[in-house]
């Protein structure tokens, strides 16, 4: 029997980056046991509008998000099982893990950390895959 | 039943990044059949101390450590499923390849090669994810 294949949405619409700039992918797919999460950047859980700022508030912001986007799904931040993170930098890898921490206290999933060049002057974005519920 | 998520513990004390450099990551996560591998890097998995090197030199060091976390998730090379490597210079690219045949000479992994700013200056990095 082959899985099921389900899309994710965020319980808040201002969360809904994808549709709401129109762009080619959804926020996350649930496939059996598994949820993959789009690449999320730092956007404003209340406006819904780009929030540019430091890694460390960008940081915190995405992985607010992120929560949100898990539970959502019925999943949680300690369900993750793996986190890759993009940033500008790799000079500013310290301030994005202060805040990191924070978000994973104990048993942090595995994770891959690059340094890449980011759309729209983002300086953070990270996906996950996570556990369903 | 949902599946659990198990935490493999680090095969060695080098390759424990959070206990030698505070990284809030482990070596990698079981979840159900599937093994997800942190990034790993040249690192000596006694001491810990960084190996930087040649792009050669880092893809030896960085398979032989790749293969003791995946063998300590119940895994090995041949169970690889998807790589993303990591390189810090597309040039380099071939310098890789070479290295790269030599651990996974038959029915290698799906693979993607990302030219990327890597930690504390290393050549390369691999990411992995595989079967038990």
């Amino acid at each position: 029997m082959s899985i099921k294949r389900e899309i994710i949405q965020p319980k808040n619409d201002m969360l809904n980056v994808s549709r709401n700039f129109k762009l080619p992918h959804s926020p996350g797919i649930k496939a059996g046991d598994f949820i993959f999460l789009s690449g999320m950047v730092s956007v404003d859980d209340k406006t819904g509008e780009r929030n540019l700022g430091t890694v460390a508030q960008e940081t915190h912001q995405i992985l607010s998000n992120m929560k949100h986007m898990l539970e959502s799904a019925g999943s949680s931040m300690e369900r993750v099982v793996k986190i890759n993170v993009l940033l500008y930098d790799m000079l500013e890898f310290e301030n994005m893990n202060a805040v990191y921490r924070k978000f994973f206290p104990k048993d942090p999933p595995a994770r891959t950390t690059c340094g890449v060049q980011l759309s729209f002057g983002m300086k953070v974005e990270i996906e996950c895959i996570a556990l369903a519920g | 039943m949902a599946l659990t998520r198990h935490i493999v513990p680090p095969p060695t004390p080098g390759l424990d990044m959070t206990a030698q450099y505070g990284w809030p990551q482990c070596c990698a996560t079981r979840a159900g059949d599937f093994v997800f591998v942190s990034g790993v890097v040249a690192i000596d998995p006694e001491t810990g101390d960084r190996m930087l090197g040649t792009v050669t030199e880092e893809a030896h060091r960085v398979f032989k450590n790749l293969k003791m976390i995946l063998e300590q998730a119940g895994s090995s090379l041949e169970r690889l499923v998807a790589v993303h490597a990591g390189i810090y210079d597309r040039i380099e690219y071939d310098v890789l390849n070479r290295v790269y045949r030599q651990y996974v000479p038959n029915g290698p992994p799906a693979r993607t090669v990302w030219s990327i700013q890597i930690i504390d200056g290393f050549k390369v990095q691999l990411d992995a994810v595989a079967v038990v």
